[in-house]
């Protein structure tokens, strides 16, 4: 595992603290990669041209004979395998580059695909040991062997600490027995590779046995591995979804993945790094659909005009584009943190996947919208894709459980902080350090308003708004903290606002970086839209901030918890008109 | 069996042509450069022969520093060798161009060259005929089927409404038409391995165009169509508008 030195950007945020040189200048791929990166684009889109139908994966519920073998022949299942285990070692920004390209083709493959690289096997490139490696990863990369991710319980979802698939030591022949099942697993059905979180009885450091999860690697050839029927979904119907049993089957000591007991960490970092796939994937498919919507209102017509000719259109048109191309900019930022390999990226790669999900599912609805009833008809792929989008809001995390982490993982580093404070006063000589410290960072944020560095005067307000909701954002979460407590925990309608004014910020510096970098390279007469887009966003997202801080201080969530208690205490709607 | 397949840099098709200042050029600045589908079947052929036959295929191709990622494309199909010849741009004479591939295609001793039967971008149609020309060999093209046997050449080619079917010896110049053969996608696999091969690089010996472009036009913008009637009445009408309005039929 790449070692994370720096900390994360918004973790910082949410101290007080701009890391800019973490997002200035905007990442650049290298040359080299890029031009291979296009050769593999131009393979798979001319594959996909000939071979990928996306109506009629939809309509039979399944690939067409073969399509699975031919992605695994060119090579598209090996693309984050190392070099050196006969993978393409894709850097991260390519990778996810790749899967915007999936997701805009086929939503179906791209999570096939994702299933397997960005989850499936994941777990064995990170931690793996040599051996494990040099066993798994040239048959994963070859596609020879194919990847499930299998954490999902029927008790256990969000809450994935709750998982009951039992791991027992049999230590006299050398393997664990495991024992449980695991629902909705992607690849399910096909997959012959499972990285299996369990629960194993280890003793904790007291020596008393407690139980801990723990990851393992297991194979189909091992026995006792079987596979449900394959669900019905709302979506993504080519690819394979079910539950999958595991019934003694015997795994070797060596086939543990990791330390014993750090398999949460284990699930944890892996979908951490799985989520910008899934963010790009999203974005990929919202730009497909735009296009067929814009061919479409170029030429209908209705009060003899062009539907493009409307107001109301060209809002939705602006909007999506401006959205897009901030959450791009995100996405993009936050793969150019991950290929720097020395910095804690996971609130980033969150929050990346909750915008992207959520930009996409809006976009491809106010697309639907955009095209009227023809929208809502089989023949068009408007509503398969937004079928298809749905889940994207579900798995990985859902999206309400990630706003959580972002809010909590973001002012747990201040939570320490705070405590250390607390401490610091108890014992002043000991703690001074830690308060001066503090204070100093207090009264810059108080008076300095220059926080971050230079950009060009095209972005300067852009930048200025992005510091001083920045430092709001930070003076909001401390308030929070002080008045709530350890209490922060349960109030998750403060969490949610956190997030999103985090969500909004982070995408407005990922912005303005990016389009200050491209001026730089090419001149501001060149970025004339571009700069447009920064700015609209930038003022669009200052004003969500804003609401969603003053949010935080002056709300009615008691009301909506009393509601929402009530209602389900009737256990329905239970009023009528008179 | 020793190969060369020429291949041209082209637009990709669903490129928004746009025209410099003066309209005498295409501005290049956001064209997505592809390698020119003709010239896909000629390199799929050559390897296909090459499978059977054994030999080598070595991709040559005239133009700036950018045409490499054409070349760089034909390589990761599994091409072995790569010449590019190095001019400052595609020079729209398709008669210098052919002479510069000549002068290189004569110090390689191939027993066949070809390639696609004409580029999509200034859609010339003129390098296999000026090719074998320039070579004094045998040149068939708009090639839908081609068999080798030893040094006997099967060519089959289309022609308005029917096949032609043409033989001659080894060496030859083969212009490829779509049909030819289903060229086969470059695997990340064969990507890898293209990037590890060097590409040779000789001045192209180009002699002056003596072609020159006067200047390029915007096809004109469609008028609006016209509905005539939606019943078999509307025939003798649409039949008339089309004769004379039209001009079509
Ligand atoms: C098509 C598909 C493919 C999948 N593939 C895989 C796979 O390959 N591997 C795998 O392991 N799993 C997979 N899953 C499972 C997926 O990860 C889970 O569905 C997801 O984690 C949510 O769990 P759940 O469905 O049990 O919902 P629940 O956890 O029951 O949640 C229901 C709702 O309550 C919300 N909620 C839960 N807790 C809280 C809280 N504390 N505060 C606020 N809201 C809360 C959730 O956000 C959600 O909206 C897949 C699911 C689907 C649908």
């Amino acid at each position: 595992m790449a070692k994370e030195n720096l900390p994360s950007f918004s973790k910082g945020m949410f101290s007080g603290v701009i890391l800019d040189e973490l997002v200035f200048p905007y990442p650049k791929m290298k040359e080299e990669e890029a031009e291979d990166l296009k050769m593999m684009q131009d393979s798979f889109r001319k594959f996909a041209e000939d071979h990928i139908d996306g109506q009629k994966i939809d309509e039979e519920e399944k690939y067409p004979d073969g399509l699975i073998d031919q992605l695994k022949e060119l090579g598209f299942m090996g693309l984050s395998v190392p070099e050196e285990y006969d993978g393409f070692g894709l850097s991260a920004t390519a990778y996810t580059k790749m899967f915007e390209l999936f997701g805009g083709i086929n939503p179906s493959v791209a999570i096939t695909l994702g299933a397997h690289q960005s989850i499936g096997y994941k777990g064995l490139v990170l931690y793996g040991n040599e051996e494990q490696k040099k066993k798994y990863l040239p048959k994963l990369a070859s596609g020879e062997m194919l990847a499930a991710y299998c954490l999902t319980e029927p008790g256990a979802g969000s809450d994935a600490a709750g998982i009951k698939t039992k791991a027992v030591r049999d230590e006299e022949n050398g393997v664990y027995i495991l024992n449980g099942s695991k629902i909705w697993i992607t690849n399910g059905g096909v997959a012959d590779f499972f990285t299996v979180f369990a629960k194993e009885e280890m003793p904790d450091k007291d020596g008393k046995m407690t139980e801990k999860i723990s990851a393992f690697l297991v194979t189909r050839d091992m026995g006792g591995i079987t596979s449900g029927k394959e669900e019905h979904k709302l979506g993504l119907k080519g690819s394979s979804t079910t539950e999958v049993f595991f019934e003694d089957v015997k795994v070797p000591f060596e086939n543990l993945l990791g330390e014993r007991g750090k398999g949460f960490k284990i699930a944890m970092n892996v979908l951490n790094n799985g989520r910008l796939g899934l963010a790009g994937g999203s974005i990929g498919a919202l730009k497909v659909v735009m296009k067929e919507a814009i061919a479409h209102i170029r030429q209908r017509k209705q009060f003899r005009k062009t539907l493009s000719e409307f107001e109301m259109i060209k809002e939705k048109v602006a909007q999506m584009t401006v959205d897009l191309f901030a959450t791009e900019s995100m996405i993009y930022l936050t793969s150019g943190l991950v290929d720097r390999g020395d910095v804690d990226y996971s609130l980033e790669s969150a929050m990346c996947k909750i915008r992207a999900t959520e930009v996409t599912w809006h976009g491809v609805n106010e697309c639907l919208q955009m095209v009227g009833g023809l929208g809502f008809m089989k023949e068009y792929p408007y509503q398969r894709y937004l079928r298809d989008g749905r889940v994207n809001m579900i798995f990985e995390g859902t999206n309400e459980i990630l706003r959580m982490f972002t809010a909590l993982a973001g002012m747990h580093e201040r939570g320490q902080y705070l405590r250390k404070i607390g401490t610091a006063l108890k014992g002043p000589i000991k703690g001074f350090g830690v308060l001066t410290d503090y204070a100093t960072q207090w009264l810059k944020g108080r008076v300095s308003t220059e926080r971050i560095r230079d950009v060009h005067p095209e972005l300067a307000a852009a930048k200025v708004q992005f510091e001083t909701w920045a430092k709001n954002m930070h003076f909001s979460a401390e308030r929070a903290l002080i008045h709530v407590g350890k209490n922060i925990i349960y109030r998750e309608m403060i969490q949610e606002r956190l997030a999103n004014a985090a969500i909004d910020l982070y995408a407005m510096i990922a912005t303005i970086s990016r389009v200050d970098t491209m001026i730089t390279e090419k001149g501001a007469e060149n970025c004339s839209v571009e700069i447009k887009l920064c700015n609209t966003f930038a003022d669009q997202a200052w004003r969500r901030v804003r609401r969603n801080l003053l949010m935080v201080d002056s709300n009615n969530d008691r009301e909506m918890r009393e509601i929402a208690d009530f209602i389900v205490d009737q256990e329905k709607y239970p009023f009528e008109t008179i | 069996m020793n190969i060369a397949v020429c291949v041209k840099q082209t637009p990709d098709t669903e490129t928004r042509v746009k025209l410099t200042d003066d309209q005498k050029a295409v501005n290049e600045s956001d064209i997505n450069f592809i390698l020119n589908p003709y010239d896909e079947f000629a390199v799929e052929e050559a390897l296909k022969l090459r499978e059977t036959n054994g030999g080598e295929v070595t991709i040559i191709s005239l133009g700036p520093d950018r045409v490499k990622s054409a070349i760089r494309s034909a390589l990761a199909m599994g091409a072995d060798k790569a010449i590019h010849l190095v001019a400052d741009k595609n020079p729209s004479d398709p008669n210098a161009v052919a002479g510069a591939l000549a002068e290189e295609l004569k110090t390689g001793n191939y027993d066949l060259i070809l390639l696609g039967k004409q580029a999509i971008d200034d859609d010339h149609a003129q390098l296999p005929s000026l090719l074998g020309e320039k070579l004094g060999l045998p040149a068939v093209t708009v090639v839908v089927k081609l068999d080798i046997n030893g040094d006997q050449v099967t060519a089959e080619r289309e022609i308005d409404g029917a096949h032609e079917i043409v033989t001659c010896n080894l060496p030859a110049v083969i212009g490829a038409q779509r049909g030819l053969n289903e060229p086969r996608y470059a695997s990340l696999k064969g990507i890898m391995k293209a990037k590890k091969i060097p590409i040779e690089e000789k001045p192209a010996a180009l002699a002056a165009d003596q072609l020159e472009i006067e200047s390029f036009n915007y096809p004109p913008e469609k008028s609006a169509g016209k509905i005539v009637g939606d019943s078999a009445d509307a025939v003798p009408e649409l039949l008339r508008l089309l004769h004379e309005e039209a001009k079509v039929i």
